[in-house]
Protein backbone atom coordinates (compact mmCIF):
# COMPACT_ATOMS: atom_id res chain seq x y z
CA UNK A 1 0.00 0.00 0.00
CA UNK A 2 0.93 3.26 -0.98
CA UNK A 3 0.72 6.97 0.19
CA UNK A 4 0.01 9.79 -2.11
CA UNK A 5 1.82 12.81 -0.63
CA UNK A 6 0.07 15.43 -2.57
CA UNK A 7 1.28 18.61 -1.20
CA UNK A 8 -2.18 20.33 -1.64
CA UNK A 9 -3.58 23.50 -1.09
CA UNK A 10 -1.87 24.12 1.60
CA UNK A 11 1.16 24.81 -0.48
CA UNK A 12 -0.17 27.78 -2.23
CA UNK A 13 0.56 29.57 1.05
CA UNK A 14 4.19 28.12 1.13
CA UNK A 15 6.01 30.07 -1.56
CA UNK A 16 9.16 30.05 0.39
CA UNK A 17 12.37 29.13 -0.76
CA UNK A 18 11.37 28.88 -4.50
CA UNK A 19 11.70 32.58 -6.46
CA UNK A 20 9.61 35.86 -6.57
CA UNK A 21 7.34 34.34 -9.65
CA UNK A 22 6.46 31.66 -7.00
CA UNK A 23 5.33 34.61 -4.80
CA UNK A 24 3.25 36.38 -7.51
CA UNK A 25 1.54 33.37 -8.26
CA UNK A 26 0.36 32.51 -4.70
CA UNK A 27 -0.57 36.26 -4.36
CA UNK A 28 -2.21 36.40 -8.03
CA UNK A 29 -4.53 34.00 -6.75
CA UNK A 30 -5.55 34.61 -3.51
CA UNK A 31 -6.67 38.40 -4.52
CA UNK A 32 -8.50 36.94 -7.38
CA UNK A 33 -10.79 35.07 -4.74
CA UNK A 34 -10.69 38.06 -2.80
CA UNK A 35 -11.92 40.26 -5.86
CA UNK A 36 -14.06 37.37 -6.88
CA UNK A 37 -16.40 38.06 -3.71
CA UNK A 38 -15.70 41.95 -3.95
CA UNK A 39 -17.98 41.29 -6.95
CA UNK A 40 -20.66 39.77 -6.05
CA UNK A 41 -20.78 42.12 -2.78
CA UNK A 42 -20.28 45.39 -4.73
CA UNK A 43 -23.74 43.68 -7.33
CA UNK A 44 -25.48 43.69 -4.09
CA UNK A 45 -24.18 46.97 -2.71
CA UNK A 46 -24.92 48.77 -5.98
CA UNK A 47 -28.75 47.11 -6.44
CA UNK A 48 -29.72 49.16 -3.29
CA UNK A 49 -30.17 51.96 -5.84
CA UNK A 50 -33.53 50.67 -6.93
CA UNK A 51 -34.35 51.24 -3.51
CA UNK A 52 -34.53 54.98 -3.13
CA UNK A 53 -32.69 57.57 -2.19
CA UNK A 54 -33.06 57.13 1.76
CA UNK A 55 -31.97 53.64 1.65
CA UNK A 56 -29.19 54.40 -1.20
CA UNK A 57 -27.76 57.62 1.04
CA UNK A 58 -27.75 55.37 4.26
CA UNK A 59 -26.39 52.33 3.13
CA UNK A 60 -23.40 55.17 1.79
CA UNK A 61 -23.45 56.54 5.03
CA UNK A 62 -22.88 53.27 6.45
CA UNK A 63 -20.13 52.09 4.27
CA UNK A 64 -18.16 54.96 4.93
CA UNK A 65 -18.76 54.72 8.42
CA UNK A 66 -19.26 50.87 9.43
CA UNK A 67 -17.62 51.09 12.54
CA UNK A 68 -16.87 54.12 13.34
CA UNK A 69 -15.13 57.28 12.11
CA UNK A 70 -12.98 56.09 8.61
CA UNK A 71 -12.96 52.19 9.13
CA UNK A 72 -14.59 51.82 5.64
CA UNK A 73 -11.92 53.74 3.97
CA UNK A 74 -10.02 51.04 5.47
CA UNK A 75 -11.40 48.30 3.79
CA UNK A 76 -11.98 50.19 0.58
CA UNK A 77 -8.18 50.93 0.99
CA UNK A 78 -7.36 46.97 1.08
CA UNK A 79 -10.03 46.07 -2.04
CA UNK A 80 -7.96 48.58 -4.09
CA UNK A 81 -4.56 47.46 -3.02
CA UNK A 82 -5.73 43.78 -4.03
CA UNK A 83 -7.20 45.30 -7.18
CA UNK A 84 -4.32 47.10 -8.29
CA UNK A 85 -1.90 44.11 -7.52
CA UNK A 86 -4.03 41.93 -9.60
CA UNK A 87 -4.46 43.83 -12.42
CA UNK A 88 -0.75 44.77 -12.68
CA UNK A 89 0.20 41.41 -12.26
CA UNK A 90 -2.34 40.15 -14.76
CA UNK A 91 -0.54 42.55 -17.87
CA UNK A 92 2.88 40.96 -16.52
CA UNK A 93 1.39 37.65 -17.13
CA UNK A 94 -0.70 37.84 -20.10
CA UNK A 95 2.61 39.17 -21.78
CA UNK A 96 5.03 36.76 -20.22
CA UNK A 97 2.24 33.38 -20.45
CA UNK A 98 2.06 34.13 -24.15
CA UNK A 99 5.59 33.84 -24.84
CA UNK A 100 6.50 37.44 -25.79
CA UNK A 101 9.42 39.50 -23.25
CA UNK A 102 11.23 35.98 -22.33
CA UNK A 103 14.40 34.73 -23.70
CA UNK A 104 15.40 32.66 -26.81
CA UNK A 105 15.97 28.97 -25.61
CA UNK A 106 19.70 28.99 -24.93
CA UNK A 107 22.66 26.79 -23.72
CA UNK A 108 22.05 26.47 -19.87
CA UNK A 109 25.03 26.63 -17.95
CA UNK A 110 26.63 26.01 -14.27
CA UNK A 111 25.26 26.83 -11.99
CA UNK A 112 21.99 26.71 -14.01
CA UNK A 113 20.20 30.03 -12.96
CA UNK A 114 16.47 30.10 -15.08
CA UNK A 115 16.54 32.66 -17.50
CA UNK A 116 12.98 32.96 -17.90
CA UNK A 117 12.51 34.59 -14.66
CA UNK A 118 15.24 36.94 -14.94
CA UNK A 119 15.82 39.39 -18.00
CA UNK A 120 12.98 41.76 -19.10
CA UNK A 121 10.42 39.64 -16.44
CA UNK A 122 12.59 40.94 -14.01
CA UNK A 123 12.29 44.42 -15.60
CA UNK A 124 8.28 43.69 -15.57
CA UNK A 125 8.11 42.97 -12.12
CA UNK A 126 10.16 45.88 -10.97
CA UNK A 127 7.64 47.94 -13.17
CA UNK A 128 5.21 46.33 -11.44
CA UNK A 129 6.48 47.17 -7.93
CA UNK A 130 6.92 50.82 -9.17
CA UNK A 131 3.63 51.27 -10.61
CA UNK A 132 2.04 49.68 -8.17
CA UNK A 133 2.81 52.22 -5.29
CA UNK A 134 2.20 55.01 -7.30
CA UNK A 135 -1.20 53.80 -8.33
CA UNK A 136 -1.82 52.77 -4.87
CA UNK A 137 -0.85 56.24 -3.22
CA UNK A 138 -2.96 58.26 -5.45
CA UNK A 139 -5.77 56.15 -4.89
CA UNK A 140 -5.61 55.62 -0.99
CA UNK A 141 -5.12 59.43 -1.17
CA UNK A 142 -8.74 60.06 -3.05
CA UNK A 143 -10.63 57.32 -1.00
CA UNK A 144 -9.41 58.85 2.72
CA UNK A 145 -9.74 62.02 1.45
CA UNK A 146 -12.69 61.80 -0.97
CA UNK A 147 -11.46 64.92 -2.88
CA UNK A 148 -11.72 64.62 -6.46
CA UNK A 149 -9.72 66.81 -8.84
CA UNK B 1 50.12 22.82 -3.42
CA UNK B 2 48.32 18.93 -2.89
CA UNK B 3 48.59 19.79 0.90
CA UNK B 4 46.31 23.03 0.54
CA UNK B 5 43.83 21.21 -1.73
CA UNK B 6 43.51 18.15 0.42
CA UNK B 7 43.45 20.52 3.76
CA UNK B 8 40.78 18.45 5.88
CA UNK B 9 40.19 15.65 3.96
CA UNK B 10 38.94 13.01 5.82
CA UNK B 11 38.90 14.71 9.21
CA UNK B 12 35.20 14.54 10.42
CA UNK B 13 34.67 18.46 10.41
CA UNK B 14 31.30 18.59 12.06
CA UNK B 15 28.27 16.55 12.80
CA UNK B 16 24.94 17.35 12.03
CA UNK B 17 21.69 15.72 12.48
CA UNK B 18 19.44 14.08 9.75
CA UNK B 19 16.00 14.09 10.29
CA UNK B 20 14.68 11.80 7.57
CA UNK B 21 10.88 11.22 6.98
CA UNK B 22 10.06 7.13 7.41
CA UNK B 23 7.38 5.59 5.92
CA UNK B 24 6.97 2.12 5.63
CA UNK B 25 3.85 0.68 3.31
CA UNK B 26 4.44 -2.55 5.12
CA UNK B 27 3.35 -1.62 8.86
CA UNK B 28 0.35 0.39 9.07
CA UNK B 29 1.78 3.03 10.88
CA UNK B 30 1.54 7.36 9.59
CA UNK B 31 4.91 8.46 8.77
CA UNK B 32 7.01 9.96 10.95
CA UNK B 33 10.14 11.64 11.41
CA UNK B 34 13.37 9.48 12.90
CA UNK B 35 16.84 11.51 13.50
CA UNK B 36 20.02 10.46 12.81
CA UNK B 37 23.80 12.11 14.00
CA UNK B 38 26.24 11.72 10.99
CA UNK B 39 29.46 12.96 10.85
CA UNK B 40 30.69 15.17 7.98
CA UNK B 41 33.95 14.89 6.19
CA UNK B 42 34.58 17.42 3.34
CA UNK B 43 33.42 16.64 -0.19
CA UNK B 44 30.69 14.63 1.30
CA UNK B 45 26.71 15.17 -0.02
CA UNK B 46 23.44 14.59 1.10
CA UNK B 47 23.22 11.26 -0.25
CA UNK B 48 26.21 9.83 1.22
CA UNK B 49 24.52 11.25 4.38
CA UNK B 50 21.88 8.92 3.91
CA UNK B 51 24.83 5.95 2.92
CA UNK B 52 26.29 6.59 5.87
CA UNK B 53 23.14 6.11 8.00
CA UNK B 54 22.52 3.08 5.84
CA UNK B 55 25.68 1.44 6.59
CA UNK B 56 26.34 2.09 10.29
CA UNK B 57 22.84 3.26 12.11
CA UNK B 58 19.28 2.24 10.61
CA UNK B 59 19.90 -0.16 7.89
CA UNK B 60 16.12 -0.47 6.78
CA UNK B 61 16.29 3.49 4.95
CA UNK B 62 15.74 3.53 2.08
CA UNK B 63 16.18 5.77 -1.04
CA UNK B 64 17.08 5.58 -4.40
CA UNK B 65 20.04 6.61 -6.44
CA UNK B 66 22.40 5.17 -8.98
CA UNK B 67 25.64 7.31 -10.47
CA UNK B 68 26.01 9.65 -7.68
CA UNK B 69 27.06 12.20 -10.12
CA UNK B 70 23.39 14.05 -10.98
CA UNK B 71 22.95 12.16 -14.41
CA UNK B 72 20.87 10.05 -13.65
CA UNK B 73 18.18 11.99 -11.75
CA UNK B 74 17.04 8.93 -9.24
CA UNK B 75 17.93 10.96 -6.01
CA UNK B 76 15.66 13.91 -6.36
CA UNK B 77 13.96 14.96 -2.66
CA UNK B 78 13.06 17.83 -0.68
CA UNK B 79 16.13 19.10 1.52
CA UNK B 80 15.44 21.54 4.08
CA UNK B 81 12.26 22.19 2.18
CA UNK B 82 13.75 22.69 -1.51
CA UNK B 83 13.73 19.94 -4.24
CA UNK B 84 17.83 18.82 -4.87
CA UNK B 85 19.34 15.92 -6.57
CA UNK B 86 20.57 14.53 -3.04
CA UNK B 87 24.04 13.45 -4.66
CA UNK B 88 24.94 17.17 -6.07
CA UNK B 89 24.17 18.98 -2.08
CA UNK B 90 27.18 19.49 -0.61
CA UNK B 91 26.34 19.09 3.20
CA UNK B 92 29.04 21.67 4.36
CA UNK B 93 27.29 24.10 1.57
CA UNK B 94 23.77 23.50 3.01
CA UNK B 95 25.25 25.54 6.25
CA UNK B 96 23.09 24.01 8.86
CA UNK B 97 23.42 21.93 11.91
CA UNK B 98 19.98 20.12 10.91
CA UNK B 99 18.68 18.83 7.64
CA UNK B 100 15.29 17.86 7.16
CA UNK B 101 15.07 15.26 4.35
CA UNK B 102 11.82 14.25 3.02
CA UNK B 103 10.63 12.17 -0.30
CA UNK B 104 9.62 14.07 -3.45
CA UNK B 105 5.95 15.62 -3.05
CA UNK B 106 2.88 15.25 -5.34
CA UNK B 107 3.88 11.40 -5.80
CA UNK B 108 2.84 8.60 -4.14
CA UNK B 109 5.84 6.80 -1.67
CA UNK B 110 6.93 3.33 -2.70
CA UNK B 111 8.97 3.54 1.08
CA UNK B 112 10.47 6.32 3.12
CA UNK B 113 12.64 8.83 0.34
CA UNK B 114 11.63 6.59 -2.89
CA UNK B 115 8.77 8.25 -4.86
CA UNK B 116 6.29 6.45 -7.34
CA UNK B 117 7.65 8.04 -11.07
CA UNK B 118 4.87 6.10 -12.82
CA UNK B 119 2.41 9.10 -12.99
CA UNK B 120 5.82 11.46 -14.60
CA UNK B 121 6.21 8.45 -17.26
CA UNK B 122 2.92 8.02 -17.83
CA UNK B 123 2.63 12.35 -18.54
CA UNK B 124 5.55 11.90 -20.75
CA UNK B 125 4.67 9.30 -22.44
CA UNK B 126 1.41 11.19 -24.14
CA UNK B 127 3.24 13.69 -25.22
CA UNK B 128 4.72 11.40 -27.68
CA UNK B 129 8.25 12.17 -27.12
CA UNK B 130 9.65 11.06 -30.42
CA UNK B 131 9.68 12.22 -33.72
CA UNK B 132 6.71 11.47 -35.75
CA UNK B 133 6.60 10.98 -39.38
CA UNK B 134 4.23 9.95 -42.21
CA UNK B 135 6.54 7.58 -43.96
CA UNK B 136 7.09 4.82 -42.24
CA UNK B 137 10.61 3.77 -43.53
CA UNK B 138 12.65 7.11 -44.89
CA UNK B 139 14.58 7.02 -48.07
CA UNK B 140 16.88 9.96 -46.83
CA UNK B 141 18.20 11.71 -44.08
CA UNK B 142 16.90 15.06 -42.49
CA UNK B 143 19.01 18.03 -42.77
CA UNK B 144 19.56 20.14 -39.79
CA UNK B 145 21.28 22.91 -39.38
CA UNK B 146 23.16 24.04 -35.74
CA UNK B 147 20.77 27.08 -36.01
CA UNK B 148 17.63 24.65 -35.71
CA UNK B 149 18.82 22.33 -32.93
CA UNK B 150 19.19 25.63 -30.83
CA UNK B 151 16.04 26.02 -30.91
CA UNK B 152 14.88 23.27 -28.99
CA UNK B 153 18.39 21.74 -27.71
CA UNK B 154 17.90 23.31 -24.41
CA UNK B 155 15.22 20.84 -23.35
CA UNK B 156 17.08 17.99 -24.34
CA UNK B 157 19.01 18.22 -21.37
CA UNK B 158 16.14 16.46 -18.90
CA UNK B 159 16.99 13.66 -16.71
CA UNK B 160 13.25 13.26 -15.82
CA UNK B 161 14.36 13.65 -12.04
CA UNK B 162 10.91 14.61 -11.57
CA UNK B 163 11.19 17.58 -9.06
CA UNK B 164 9.96 19.75 -11.34
CA UNK B 165 6.69 18.14 -11.02
CA UNK B 166 7.22 17.84 -7.15
CA UNK B 167 7.60 21.87 -6.96
CA UNK B 168 4.70 22.60 -9.20
CA UNK B 169 1.84 24.21 -7.05
CA UNK B 170 -0.67 23.01 -10.17
CA UNK B 171 0.44 19.35 -9.29
CA UNK B 172 0.16 20.04 -5.75
CA UNK B 173 -3.65 19.45 -6.03
CA UNK B 174 -4.64 18.59 -9.82
CA UNK B 175 -3.11 14.83 -10.55
CA UNK B 176 -4.38 14.83 -13.59
CA UNK B 177 -2.30 17.61 -15.24
CA UNK B 178 0.56 16.75 -17.02
CA UNK B 179 3.08 19.03 -15.87
CA UNK B 180 6.21 21.13 -16.62
CA UNK B 181 7.95 18.29 -17.75
CA UNK B 182 6.03 16.92 -20.38
CA UNK B 183 5.03 20.22 -21.77
CA UNK B 184 8.49 20.91 -21.78
CA UNK B 185 9.19 17.57 -23.68
CA UNK B 186 6.38 18.31 -25.64
CA UNK B 187 7.57 21.71 -26.98
CA UNK B 188 11.10 19.94 -27.46
CA UNK B 189 9.21 17.87 -30.26
CA UNK B 190 7.00 20.03 -32.06
CA UNK B 191 9.83 22.70 -32.57
CA UNK B 192 12.38 19.96 -34.06
CA UNK B 193 11.98 20.90 -37.67
CA UNK B 194 12.47 17.16 -38.75
CA UNK B 195 8.33 16.39 -36.72
CA UNK B 196 5.56 16.49 -38.41
CA UNK B 197 3.58 15.61 -35.37
CA UNK B 198 1.95 19.03 -34.14
CA UNK B 199 -1.74 17.79 -34.75
CA UNK B 200 -1.32 14.61 -32.89
CA UNK B 201 -0.31 16.43 -29.97
CA UNK B 202 -2.37 18.98 -29.78
CA UNK B 203 -5.16 16.96 -28.04
CA UNK B 204 -3.03 16.23 -25.17
CA UNK B 205 -1.42 19.51 -24.75
CA UNK B 206 -4.79 21.48 -25.21
CA UNK B 207 -6.62 19.72 -23.04
CA UNK B 208 -7.95 20.29 -19.68
CA UNK B 209 -5.01 19.69 -18.02
CA UNK B 210 -2.68 20.41 -20.31
CA UNK B 211 -0.55 23.43 -21.12
CA UNK B 212 -3.23 26.18 -20.01
CA UNK B 213 -3.40 24.87 -16.15
CA UNK B 214 0.61 26.63 -15.99
CA UNK B 215 0.13 29.84 -14.19
CA UNK B 216 4.00 30.74 -14.10
CA UNK B 217 4.71 30.38 -10.92
CA UNK B 218 8.69 29.67 -12.10
CA UNK B 219 9.28 26.95 -9.38
CA UNK B 220 9.98 24.42 -11.84
CA UNK B 221 12.52 26.14 -13.49
CA UNK B 222 14.00 27.07 -10.15
CA UNK B 223 14.52 23.54 -8.89
CA UNK B 224 15.55 22.20 -12.43
CA UNK B 225 19.39 20.51 -11.33
CA UNK B 226 20.06 20.90 -14.74
CA UNK B 227 18.69 24.35 -16.13
CA UNK B 228 16.50 23.13 -18.61
CA UNK B 229 14.07 25.94 -17.76
CA UNK B 230 10.41 23.84 -18.24
CA UNK B 231 8.76 27.33 -17.40
CA UNK B 232 10.47 28.78 -20.76
CA UNK B 233 8.86 25.92 -22.75
CA UNK B 234 5.79 25.67 -21.44
CA UNK B 235 5.59 29.55 -21.81
CA UNK B 236 6.72 29.16 -25.60
CA UNK B 237 4.54 26.53 -26.02
CA UNK B 238 1.43 28.63 -24.91
CA UNK B 239 2.77 31.21 -27.39
CA UNK B 240 2.35 28.35 -30.07
CA UNK B 241 -1.21 27.26 -28.95
CA UNK B 242 -2.45 30.77 -28.99
CA UNK B 243 -1.29 31.70 -32.33
CA UNK B 244 -2.13 28.40 -33.79
CA UNK B 245 -5.76 28.95 -33.04
CA UNK B 246 -5.91 32.21 -35.66
CA UNK B 247 -3.40 31.10 -37.94
CA UNK B 248 -2.59 27.67 -38.34
CA UNK B 249 1.07 26.30 -36.98
CA UNK B 250 3.00 25.18 -40.26
CA UNK B 251 4.92 22.31 -39.57
CA UNK B 252 8.93 23.13 -40.20
CA UNK B 253 9.35 20.73 -42.81
CA UNK B 254 13.19 19.27 -42.82
CA UNK B 255 15.10 19.35 -46.01
CA UNK B 256 16.00 15.83 -47.17
CA UNK B 257 19.32 14.91 -47.89
CA UNK B 258 20.29 12.38 -50.64
CA UNK B 259 17.88 9.13 -51.34
CA UNK B 260 19.82 6.08 -50.11
CA UNK B 261 19.45 2.56 -49.71
CA UNK B 262 19.49 2.30 -45.91
CA UNK B 263 19.49 4.73 -43.73
CA UNK B 264 19.27 2.36 -40.61
CA UNK B 265 21.72 0.15 -41.52
CA UNK B 266 25.51 0.67 -42.02
CA UNK B 267 25.94 1.70 -45.64
CA UNK C 1 -14.92 24.92 -26.48
CA UNK C 2 -11.35 24.39 -26.55
CA UNK C 3 -8.96 25.29 -23.40
CA UNK C 4 -6.84 27.60 -25.59
CA UNK C 5 -9.73 30.00 -26.49
CA UNK C 6 -11.42 29.68 -23.61
CA UNK C 7 -7.69 31.04 -21.85
CA UNK C 8 -7.51 33.50 -24.79
CA UNK C 9 -10.52 35.18 -23.66
CA UNK C 10 -9.69 35.28 -20.16
CA UNK C 11 -6.65 37.23 -21.05
CA UNK C 12 -8.63 39.21 -23.38
CA UNK C 13 -11.76 40.04 -20.80
CA UNK C 14 -8.53 40.61 -18.24
CA UNK C 15 -7.46 43.83 -20.58
CA UNK C 16 -10.79 45.10 -21.22
CA UNK C 17 -11.84 44.79 -17.33
CA UNK C 18 -8.81 47.20 -17.05
CA UNK C 19 -10.28 49.66 -19.49
CA UNK C 20 -13.79 49.65 -18.35
CA UNK C 21 -12.83 49.54 -14.61
CA UNK C 22 -10.76 52.27 -14.89
CA UNK C 23 -13.42 54.01 -16.74
CA UNK C 24 -16.47 53.53 -14.09
CA UNK C 25 -14.15 55.06 -11.43
CA UNK C 26 -14.54 58.77 -13.85
CA UNK C 27 -18.00 58.42 -13.07
CA UNK C 28 -17.99 59.05 -9.60
CA UNK C 29 -14.59 61.04 -10.34
CA UNK C 30 -13.87 63.45 -12.99
CA UNK C 31 -16.92 62.91 -15.02
CA UNK C 32 -19.41 62.75 -12.66
CA UNK C 33 -22.17 65.16 -13.16
CA UNK C 34 -22.40 67.11 -9.86
CA UNK C 35 -20.82 70.05 -9.12
CA UNK C 36 -19.22 69.09 -5.20
CA UNK C 37 -16.01 67.77 -6.01
CA UNK C 38 -16.08 65.00 -3.17
CA UNK C 39 -17.29 61.90 -2.66
CA UNK C 40 -19.47 62.28 0.21
CA UNK C 41 -21.09 65.41 2.05
CA UNK C 42 -22.34 64.92 5.15
CA UNK C 43 -24.67 67.08 7.29
CA UNK C 44 -23.55 65.96 10.93
CA UNK C 45 -24.73 68.74 12.49
CA UNK C 46 -27.52 66.47 14.56
CA UNK C 47 -25.37 63.97 16.00
CA UNK C 48 -25.74 61.54 12.86
CA UNK C 49 -24.23 61.48 9.57
CA UNK C 50 -26.70 62.18 6.61
CA UNK C 51 -25.61 62.34 3.50
CA UNK C 52 -26.33 65.48 1.68
CA UNK C 53 -23.94 65.78 -1.26
CA UNK C 54 -20.95 64.36 -3.44
CA UNK C 55 -20.90 61.98 -5.90
CA UNK C 56 -22.43 59.12 -4.01
CA UNK C 57 -25.13 60.87 -3.25
CA UNK C 58 -28.09 59.61 -4.87
CA UNK C 59 -29.11 61.73 -7.16
CA UNK C 60 -25.86 62.06 -8.53
CA UNK C 61 -25.08 58.36 -9.27
CA UNK C 62 -28.81 58.19 -10.33
CA UNK C 63 -27.71 60.95 -13.21
CA UNK C 64 -24.92 58.26 -14.11
CA UNK C 65 -26.87 55.34 -14.12
CA UNK C 66 -29.58 56.76 -16.13
CA UNK C 67 -27.23 57.66 -19.30
CA UNK C 68 -27.27 55.25 -21.61
CA UNK C 69 -23.36 55.79 -22.45
CA UNK C 70 -22.70 55.35 -18.66
CA UNK C 71 -25.51 52.45 -18.69
CA UNK C 72 -23.83 50.01 -21.75
CA UNK C 73 -20.28 50.56 -20.28
CA UNK C 74 -21.57 49.08 -16.57
CA UNK C 75 -22.90 46.01 -18.54
CA UNK C 76 -20.09 45.82 -20.50
CA UNK C 77 -18.01 45.54 -17.59
CA UNK C 78 -20.23 43.20 -15.74
CA UNK C 79 -20.20 41.25 -18.50
CA UNK C 80 -16.55 40.86 -19.10
CA UNK C 81 -16.07 40.45 -14.88
CA UNK C 82 -18.28 37.58 -14.50
CA UNK C 83 -16.96 36.09 -17.34
CA UNK C 84 -13.39 36.30 -15.81
CA UNK C 85 -14.26 35.94 -11.92
CA UNK C 86 -16.25 32.55 -12.75
CA UNK C 87 -13.99 31.36 -15.53
CA UNK C 88 -11.18 31.85 -12.79
CA UNK C 89 -13.10 29.92 -10.22
CA UNK C 90 -13.57 27.19 -12.21
CA UNK C 91 -10.11 26.81 -13.27
CA UNK C 92 -9.57 27.13 -9.25
CA UNK C 93 -12.04 24.37 -8.35
CA UNK C 94 -10.91 22.11 -11.32
CA UNK C 95 -7.18 22.21 -10.33
CA UNK C 96 -8.08 21.50 -6.74
CA UNK C 97 -11.10 18.58 -7.62
CA UNK C 98 -9.73 17.15 -10.83
CA UNK C 99 -11.70 14.23 -12.95
CA UNK C 100 -14.27 14.32 -15.13
CA UNK C 101 -17.48 14.15 -12.91
CA UNK C 102 -16.71 16.92 -10.01
CA UNK C 103 -15.44 18.94 -12.86
CA UNK C 104 -18.67 18.70 -15.23
CA UNK C 105 -20.43 20.02 -11.88
CA UNK C 106 -18.04 22.27 -10.93
CA UNK C 107 -18.40 23.82 -14.48
CA UNK C 108 -22.22 24.26 -14.52
CA UNK C 109 -22.57 25.41 -11.34
CA UNK C 110 -20.04 28.06 -12.09
CA UNK C 111 -22.28 28.86 -14.77
CA UNK C 112 -25.49 29.28 -13.05
CA UNK C 113 -23.71 31.45 -10.36
CA UNK C 114 -22.45 33.72 -13.54
CA UNK C 115 -25.93 33.71 -14.89
CA UNK C 116 -27.51 34.91 -11.80
CA UNK C 117 -24.89 37.42 -10.67
CA UNK C 118 -25.23 38.51 -14.41
CA UNK C 119 -28.67 38.92 -14.58
CA UNK C 120 -28.39 40.61 -10.66
CA UNK C 121 -26.86 43.37 -11.94
CA UNK C 122 -28.02 43.41 -15.15
CA UNK C 123 -31.54 44.05 -13.54
CA UNK C 124 -30.02 46.91 -11.65
CA UNK C 125 -28.25 48.73 -14.86
CA UNK C 126 -31.62 47.89 -17.16
CA UNK C 127 -34.40 49.40 -13.92
CA UNK C 128 -32.15 52.52 -13.88
CA UNK C 129 -31.77 53.05 -17.46
CA UNK C 130 -35.43 53.00 -17.70
CA UNK C 131 -35.86 55.99 -14.87
CA UNK C 132 -35.19 53.95 -11.54
CA UNK C 133 -37.04 51.95 -9.35
CA UNK C 134 -38.75 54.25 -7.43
Amino acid sequence: MTIENKKGWISWFNPFRYGTDRWMYSLHRLTGIILGFYLIAHVWETSHILDGPITWNSLMVFLDYPFGPHFGPFILSGVLLVAVYHALNGIRLTIVENGLMLPKPYRPEFPYRPKSLKGLNNVLKILLGVLMIIISAIGIYFIFTGVIL
Amino acid sequence: MQEIALKGFGEVLKTVTFRVRRYDPEKRELAKYMEYKVPVQMGMTVLDGILYIKEHLDHSVSARYSCRMGICGSCGMIINGKEQLACQTQILELNKDLIKVDPMGNYPIVKDLVPDLSKLFRNHGSVKPYIIREEEEPKSEFIQTPEQREEYAMFTDCILCGMCLSACPTNATDELYLGPQSLAQGYRYITDNRDMGFNERLNVLDSKHGVWRCHFSGACSEVCPKGVDPALGVQLLRQLLTSNSFVKYKQKEATKGPERKSVSGVS
Amino acid sequence: MRESRIMFLQYMTGLLILVFGSMHFLAISALAPTSDKILYLYNSSSGAHTLIGGTLNYYSVKAVYTSLAWGSVFELLLTFLVFHVFNGFRVILSEQFPGGTSEKIITYSMLIVALIIFIYGSNTIVVMLNGGGI
